[in-house]
C-alpha cells in the first residue's frame, strides 16, 4: 500500500493507507488509550477511549476504526478529548466491582501489600514476603510486633470468622529473614546529594532508608543515645525486646546511613545551619511531651509522664513508684505504663479512665492482658485533684462520671456525676493522657494552631524551601508508627524527585472497593485464627522479657493459608487502573446502582468475575476469531448485559481447550486462570 | 352499495373485528370488505359506505350493536338510519386538510387483495421504470424529487441508491428498515397494514435502481398483522409476476422476504439491523464501512425506511419534480406524523413539508383534549427532543425542527399539556433509551443508565445541587462518544427540557416540587372541607382505605396511608380533592 502523510499532533507521520488512526499514531510512537482494541481481532468501538479528534470533522472520531487520509491532521490530547476519555473512564470506574488492592493494604497507612506477603507466608517463602514488605516498611520485626494493625481491623476474613494474624506473620517472616541469610535491597548508585534526617525513630529510619536506595547520603540525628524513638523508648521490652530492633536498625544502617546521636537540634545544631550543611532536611522528631491532664496537684513529685516512665526504664533506670500506681488514660500509652508499672514491683495498679472499657481506645488485647497482670481499672472516673502531703503524692481525687450523649466522634461523652467522688490513697500518678510535640530547635517552621508543626499532606514541604516534615510532629500530631512510617516512604520519594530536580507530589493509588457481608462468605469453611501463644501472667509479671512466645513455621502457614485474597490478581496488569491513574480521574463521580453477580467458575480452568468486566467483549472475539471456539457470548441489553459461556452445558466445556487466550485478551482482572 | 370496515390495528383494537363479524352475519360476501387504517384513531372503529367506487358515508364509533342498523340502511339504500353515525363536519377537516401521499390509499383498498391495489393504478410505476427508465433515470428522478430518508435521519435517498449502485459486490441487496420502536410512533405499521404493495412496489424500484437481487423486508414480530398482510401482498405479486424472476418479462429479476425482528429498539439502526438479519446479536457495527459498500453479508446494501419507500411509486408516477413543488427548500415533499397525547383528534397524519406546528396541532388535530393548554410537543421519539409554545409557529423542515433541539424524527408527535411534568418525561425517554441500548458502548450503556438515575431521584424529590450541571456534562459526553444513533441522540429528550423548562428542573431539586403536580413522591392529595359534600364516593373507590368521613360530611385523607394513586380526585364530582 501506498505512504501517506498526515500530522498526529503537529508532527508529520506517515502510515500506510488503509491504516487506522490508532496503527499510525502507535507507528509514530504516540500512545492512544484502549480497552477493547487488540490486532488479533476484528475492530469492535466499543470503550470509546481511542476518541480523538480530527481537523474538519466535527464528530469526535475513534481512532481503532478511523482510516488515516493524506493531509490529515489529527489532535489525540485536545480538551474535548481528554474530557470525553475521561468521562468514558469514570463511567466504566463506576460500575466496576471488587476490590482492586485488599481492604488490609487500603488501610495499612504505609500502604504494605498484606495480601501479597501473606501469600508467600503461606506458601513458606519468608525470603519473597520480606522483599515486598520492605518496600513499604524497613522495619517489619519491630513493628509486626506493636502494630495495633489496621489491616487486621478490616481484615474480611472476619465477615467469616476472624481477622488473619497479619502483624504477627510479618513479625514472624522478619524474625525468619534476621536469622541468616537476610534480604539486601539494591541500593542506586551515588547521586551525591545529601539528606538530614531530624529523628531516629519509625518515621526517620524509614526514610533514611528509602532515601539511601536512592543513592542518596542520609545522616540522621538524635537526641537521644541510641536510634529507635518511641520504640526504643515509649515501648516496653516485653512487647519488643531492643535486641530485634537493634538488629534492624543494623539492617538499615548496613546500606551507608550515617547516625548521630545525643545531637540536640537548636542547642548542638541548628536548623538552619542544617538546610545550610544539606540538599534537605527532614523533621521526624515525633511526639514527645506529656500532655498536663490540667488538675491541682499535678506538680506534686510522684506525678510522672507516662512516657517519661517508659524512656527512664528503657534507659535502665528503676524509676521509685513506690506500691499503690494511679495511671491515668485509657490509651495504649497507659496500658504501657501500668504493666510497666506492674513489673516495676507496683501492688496495687489502678488505670483512671473517664469513659467505659468499650470506648477504651487501647488495643483489646492490652486491656486482657493487663487485667490478667492485676491491674484494676476504674472506669468512669476522673482525676479531680492530686492530693499531697509534703509535696509527695499521698491520694487522688477522682470525680465519677457517667456517659451522657456521643460527641463528634461517635463516642458517648462522660459527664461528671455531681458530687459524687471517691478517693484513692497512692504513692505515684502515672499520667498518660495525650503527647504533645516539643517543637524547640525547629525555627523557623509553621505550625498549626495546635502548636504541631504544619507540613502539606501530599508534598510533606514545610514552609522553608528544603524542609520537610512527618510523622506525630506534624499536622494531627501522634499517631501510630506504621502511619508515620507510611508518610516517611511516601516523603522519601518526593525528597527524591525534589533532589533529582523533579516535583512528585504522592498521589494515592486508585481502587475500587465493595460493600460484603458475612452472607456473602456463608458457604467458607470456618478456620479459627491462630491464637498466640504466650507467657502465664504469673510468670510474666515479674520480669520485662517479651510476652509472646511466637509461631511454628507450620502455625503461620497454616493462618497465612486463611487469606480471601481480596484483592485483584490483575490489580498490576490492569489497563482499566492503569487508564484511570494516568487520567487522574474520580472512581466514585459517576457511581451508581450497579447489578452484583457472583463469580463463576463455568470453564473449570476459568474463574469470571462480571463485576470487573468492562464488556470490551475481547474474551468473545478472542474466542471466536482466535480459538475459532465461540463459547463465550452476550447476554441481556444495555446495562444488563454479560458475558456468558454459550448455553451453559458439558459440551461446552468439553469445547473450551483451556488455551486461555480469553484470560490473556482480558483487560482487566474480570478473567482468573485457575 | 357495500361497505369497508376499517381493519387497522388500532381499528380491530377498538372493536372492528367484532363489528365486522356482526356484519358478516347480516350481510352478503360481496357487500361486505375490509380496509386498512385512515389514520382517524380517535374515531375507531370507522364503516365506510360506498356507492361503487364513491365514498357515500363514513360512519365513526360503530358499535357491535350498530351492524343491525347499518345492514339495513344498506339493504333500504337509506343512509337516513345511519345518521347519528356519520362522521361529523369537524372530524372530517382532520383528513381534508391533509396531502396524502405515502398514505394516500390507506384505508381506502383492500390491503388483502391486490386487485384493489391494481385498479388504484398499482404497479403502474414498476411498469414505467422497468419499460421506459434506466436505473440511472430513477436515482436521478428520486433526485429531482428530493425524497430524504424518513426513518429519522433524513438523509438523500438518492444518494444511498447511487452508492450501493455503484458499489462492486457478488450480490446487492436491499432492505425494507420495518423496526419501527418510536414510543407513540405507528406510520410504517400503518402502511404495511394497509397498502402492502406500495411498499413492495416502491421496493422494487429501489431494487431495480441499485441492481439488488433480493429485498428484505426486516418488520418487528410486534406486528403480526402487517406480517401477514404483507406475507399476503408477496405471494400475490409473486404469483402475478411482480416478484422473482424476470419481473413484468424484463430483464429484471428479484425476490423478497420477511425477516421478523425480536424486538430490539437498536435493530432500527440500519448496522445494528444488518447484524440482527444475519442472526446475530443486534449490536451497531462501526461506520465506515457503510452499508452501501459492505452490508448484509458484507455485499452492497441499501436500507430505507417504510415510509420511504412507500412514496416512490407516487415520485415515479408524477415526476420527481410534483414532489419537490411540495416543502421548503430544504425539505420535501410530505411527512406522516404520529399525533398523540393530549391531542383532541389523535391519529395518522400527512401533511406537506413547511406547515407550521401549530396548524398541526391545532387545525388538523383540534388542539388539545379537554380544554386543557398546550405546554409542549415531543418530535422524535426518545431520539427526540420538546418544542415548547414559544416555537409552535416553527414550520416542519429537516433544518428549522433540528435548531430547535428536537428532530424530525421517524414522526412520533406526542402532545402535552400542563398537567405533564417534564422532568418525568424526560425520565421516560431515558428509561426507554437505558432499556434499549444493546450495551455495547460505554457512553450509552453506563451513561444513560446513570442519566436515568440522576432524573429518578429528581422526580423523586432527591435531586441534589449540581445534579442539572451532572446531567449536561453526560448529555455531552454522551452525544460525543456513543457509537451509534441511538446513544449520540439518547440525550436530545433531557438537553430540550432542560433548554425549556430548566425551572421545573429547579423546583424538583430546590423546592421539592413538582410544578405539573405529577411526581407522586412530590405531591400530596388534601379534601377541601368547603367543596366536599360527603357523597362517599371517593373513600369507596380509594384502594387503600385512606379516606374517612360521614355520609354528607366532609371527608378527609390520611397522607401517612395516601399511595397518592390520585383515583379520588378522579372521581369527586365536585372539585374537592386539591393536590398539591
Amino acid at each position: 500500500m501506498a505512504d501517506i502523510q498526515l500530522f498526529i499532533n503537529d508532527t508529520e507521520v506517515t502510515a500506510k493507507a488503509g491504516d487506522t488512526i490508532l496503527a499510525a499514531a502507535k507507528e509514530a510512537g504516540i500512545e492512544i488509550p484502549t480497552l477493547c482494541y487488540d490486532e488479533s481481532v476484528k475492530v469492535y468501538g466499543a470503550c470509546g477511549l481511542c476518541l480523538v479528534e480530527a481537523e474538519g470533522v466535527p464528530k469526535l472520531l475513534r481512532a481503532c476504526s478511523s482510516k488515516v487520509s493524506k493531509g490529515m491532521r489529527v489532535s489525540t490530547q485536545t480538551p474535548r478529548v481528554e474530557k470525553a476519555r475521561r468521562i468514558a473512564l469514570e463511567l466504566l470506574m463506576g460500575a466496576h466491582q471488587g476490590d482492586c488492592l485488599g481492604p488490609c493494604t487500603l488501610n495499612c497507612p504505609a500502604g504494605t501489600d498484606a495480601q501479597g506477603y501473606v501469600k508467600k507466608i503461606s506458601e513458606g517463602d519468608f525470603h519473597g514476603a520480606i522483599e515486598i514488605i520492605k518496600e513499604k516498611l524497613p522495619l517489619p520485626a519491630s513493628i509486626g510486633r506493636v502494630c495495633p494493625h489496621p489491616c487486621e481491623t478490616v481484615c474480611r476474613r472476619k465477615l467469616v470468622e476472624e481477622p488473619i494474624s497479619i502483624a504477627f506473620l510479618k513479625a514472624f517472616a522478619a524474625d525468619e529473614d534476621l536469622k541468616e541469610n537476610t534480604y539486601r535491597a539494591v541500593a542506586h548508585a551515588a547521586t551525591g546529594k545529601k539528606v538530614a534526617i531530624i529523628g531516629g525513630g519509625p518515621a526517620g529510619l524509614t526514610a533514611a532508608y528509602f532515601l539511601r536506595l536512592e543513592g542518596h547520603s542520609v545522616t540522621i540525628f538524635d537526641a537521644m543515645p541510641k536510634m529507635g524513638g518511641m520504640l526504643r523508648y515509649g515501648i516496653p521490652e516485653y512487647r519488643l525486646p531492643k535486641a530485634v530492633l537493634d538488629r534492624e536498625i543494623e539492617e538499615i544502617v548496613q546500606y551507608g546511613v550515617e547516625l548521630k546521636n545525643n545531637v540536640r537540634i537548636g542547642s548542638d545544631i541548628t536548623l538552619s545551619q542544617l538546610q545550610a550543611d544539606f540538599d534537605a532536611v527532614l523533621i521526624a522528631i515525633g511526639a514527645w511531651k506529656s500532655m498536663p491532664m490540667g488538675v491541682d496537684g499535678e506538680e506534686l513529685s510522684g506525678v510522672i509522664p507516662g512516657i517519661e516512665l517508659l524512656r527512664r526504664v528503657a534507659l535502665g533506670e528503676k524509676p521509685a513508684i513506690g506500691k499503690r500506681v494511679a495511671v491515668c488514660g485509657g490509651g495504649n500509652t497507659a496500658m504501657d505504663a501500668c504493666r510497666t508499672a506492674v513489673r516495676l514491683g507496683a501492688e496495687e495498679v489502678y488505670v483512671v479512665y473517664r469513659r467505659t472499657r468499650a470506648e477504651m481506645p487501647a488495643e483489646q488485647i492490652e486491656i486482657e492482658e493487663a487485667m490478667e497482670e492485676g491491674v484494676t481499672f476504674k472506669f468512669l472516673t476522673n482525676p479531680a485533684e492530686i492530693i499531697g502531703e509534703d509535696g509527695k503524692v499521698k491520694e487522688i481525687k477522682l470525680q465519677v462520671m457517667e456517659l451522657g450523649a456521643p460527641d463528634a466522634s461517635g463516642r458517648r461523652s462522660p459527664v461528671p456525676v455531681e458530687g459524687c467522688f471517691e478517693t484513692l490513697p497512692v504513692d505515684s500518678v502515672i499520667m498518660a493522657i495525650g503527647q504533645k510535640v516539643d517543637i524547640t530547635g525547629m525555627d523557623g517552621v509553621e505550625t498549626n494552631k495546635r502548636g504541631i508543626l504544619a507540613a502539606d499532606e501530599r508534598s510533606f514541604r514545610t514552609n522553608l524551601p528544603n524542609v520537610f516534615a512527618v510523622g506525630d510532629a506534624t499536622n494531627r500530631g501522634a499517631s501510630i508508627a506504621i502511619a508515620a512510617i507510611g508518610e516517611a516512604n511516601k516523603a522519601a520519594r518526593v525528597i527524591d524527585g525534589f533532589l533529582m530536580g523533579m516535583e512528585i507530589p504522592y498521589r494515592a493509588p486508585i481502587v475500587s472497593e465493595q460493600t460484603l457481608t458475612e452472607e456473602n462468605f456463608k458457604d467458607r469453611d470456618k478456620m479459627p485464627r491462630a491464637k498466640m501463644p504466650c507467657r502465664s501472667p504469673e510468670e510474666r509479671k515479674h520480669d520485662f522479657c517479651e510476652i509472646n512466645l511466637g509461631f511454628s513455621k507450620e502455625a503461620v502457614m497454616e493462618e497465612a493459608k486463611r487469606c480471601l485474597s481480596c484483592g485483584c490478581h490483575d490489580y498490576h496488569d490492569c489497563k482499566l487502573i492503569y487508564y484511570a491513574d494516568k487520567y487522574g480521574i474520580d472512581t466514585k463521580r459517576m457511581a451508581g446502582e450497579n447489578e452484583r453477580h457472583e463469580k463463576e467458575q463455568k470453564l473449570l480452568c476459568i474463574e469470571r468475575d462480571q463485576n470487573k468486566c468492562v464488556l470490551c467483549n475481547l474474551c468473545v472475539r478472542v474466542c471466536d476469531e482466535v480459538a475459532q471456539k465461540g463459547i463465550l457470548g452476550l447476554v441481556g441489553r444495555g446495562f444488563q448485559t454479560v458475558i456468558r459461556p454459550e448455553f451453559n452445558t458439558a459440551q461446552t466445556i468439553e469445547c473450551c481447550k483451556n488455551c486461555m487466550k480469553c484470560v490473556q485478551a482480558c483487560p482487566t482482572g474480570a478473567l482468573k486462570m485457575l | 352499495m357495500r361497505i369497508a370496515v376499517g381493519q387497522g390495528s388500532c381499528g380491530i383494537a377498538a372493536g372492528a373485528g367484532k363489528v365486522y363479524d356482526a356484519l358478516s352475519k347480516l350481510l352478503p360476501k360481496e357487500k361486505l370488505g375490509i380496509t386498512g387504517c385512515i389514520g382517524m384513531c380517535f374515531l375507531e372503529p370507522i364503516v365506510d359506505i360506498y356507492e361503487e367506487d364513491r365514498l357515500v358515508a363514513r360512519l365513526v364509533h360503530v358499535a357491535e350493536a350498530d351492524a343491525e342498523k347499518i345492514a339495513e340502511a344498506l339493504k333500504t339504500n337509506d343512509l337516513s338510519l345511519v345518521e347519528n353515525l356519520k362522521i361529523s363536519k369537524e372530524d372530517e377537516s382532520f383528513l381534508t386538510k391533509q396531502t396524502r401521499i405515502a398514505l394516500r390509499h390507506c384505508g381506502i383498498i383492500n390491503p388483502m387483495d391486490m386487485e384493489d391495489y391494481i385498479k388504484v393504478g398499482g404497479y403502474g410505476a414498476l411498469s414505467k421504470v422497468l419499460t421506459t427508465m434506466s436505473p440511472e433515470d430513477v436515482i436521478e428522478t428520486i433526485k429531482i424529487s428530493g425524497l430524504a430518508g424518513r426513518g429519522g435521519a433524513g438523509f438523500p435517498t438518492w444518494f444511498k441508491w447511487n452508492a450501493a449502485r455503484n458499489a462492486t459486490g457478488d450480490k446487492k441487496y436491499l432492505i425494507c428498515n420495518a423496526d419501527e420502536g418510536d414510543p407513540g410512533a405507528f406510520m410504517d405499521r400503518a402502511v404495511i397494514e394497509s397498502d402492502p404493495h406500495n411498499l413492495i412496489e416502491g421496493m422494487l424500484i429501489a431494487a431495480y435502481a441499485i441492481g439488488a437481487q433480493e429485498a428484505v423486508v426486516y418488520v418487528r414480530a410486534e406486528y403480526p398483522l402487517a406480517i401477514l398482510r404483507l406475507e399476503n401482498a408477496i405471494k400475490e405479486a409473486r404469483e402475478n409476476g411482480f416478484l422473482g424472476d424476470h419481473i413484468l418479462r424484463s430483464g429484471f429479476s428479484c425476490d423478497m422476504r420477511i425477516k421478523a425482528g425480536a424486538g430490539a429498539f437498536v435493530c432500527g439502526e440500519e448496522t445494528a439491523l444488518i447484524e440482527s438479519l444475519e442472526g446475530s446479536r443486534g449490536m451497531p457495527r462501526l461506520k465506515p464501512p457503510f452499508p452501501a459498500n459492505a452490508g448484509y453479508w458484507q455485499e452492497p446494501s441499501n436500507i430505507n425506511n417504510v415510509e420511504t419507500f412507500a412514496n416512490v411509486a407516487w415520485i415515479i408516477e408524477n415526476g420527481g419534480e410534483a414532489f419537490a413543488a411540495m416543502g421548503t427548500e430544504d425539505s420535501k415533499g410530505t411527512k406522516v406524523f404520529a399525533l398523540t397525547g393530549k391531542i383532541a383528534r389523535g391519529g395518522l397524519v400527512e401533511i406537506p413539508m413547511g406547515m407550521t406546528l401549530r396548524s398541526v396541532i391545532y387545525e388538523i388535530g383540534g388542539g388539545i383534549r379537554d380544554g386543557g393548554t398546550f405546554k409542549a410537543v415531543q418530535m422524535g421519539g426518545p431520539s427526540g427532543g420538546c418544542i415548547p409554545e414559544a416555537l409552535l409557529d416553527t414550520v416542519i423542515d429537516y433544518k428549522k425542527l433540528g435548531a430547535t433541539g428536537a428532530i424530525m424524527g421517524s414522526g412520533g408527535m406526542v402532545v402535552m399539556d400542563e398537567h405533564t411534568c417534564m422532568v418525568n418525561m424526560a425520565k421516560f425517554f431515558l428509561d426507554f433509551t437505558t432499556n434499549e441500548s444493546c450495551g455495547k458502548c460505554v457512553h450509552c450503556r453506563i451513561g444513560t443508565k446513570r442519566m436515568s438515575e440522576i432524573l429518578n431521584r429528581i422526580t423523586h424529590g432527591e435531586g441534589k445541587d449540581g445534579d442539572i450541571e451532572l446531567l449536561e456534562e453526560l448529555c455531552m459526553a454522551i452525544k460525543d462518544g456513543a457509537l451509534c444513533g441511538l446513544g449520540q441522540t439518547a440525550p436530545n429528550p433531557v438537553l430540550t427540557t432542560l433548554r425549556y423548562f430548566r425551572n421545573e428542573y429547579e423546583a424538583h431539586i430546590n423546592d421539592k416540587k413538582c410544578p405539573a403536580k405529577e411526581c407522586t413522591a412530590l405531591i400530596s392529595y388534601r379534601i377541601d372541607e368547603n367543596k366536599c359534600k360527603g357523597c362517599t364516593l371517593c373513600a369507596k373507590r380509594c384502594p387503600v382505605g385512606a379516606i374517612f368521613g360521614e355520609v354528607k360530611a366532609p371527608h378527609s385523607i390520611d397522607a401517612s396511608a395516601c399511595i397518592k394513586c390520585g383515583q379520588c380526585a378522579s372521581v369527586c364530582r365536585f372539585g374537592a380533592v386539591v393536590t398539591e
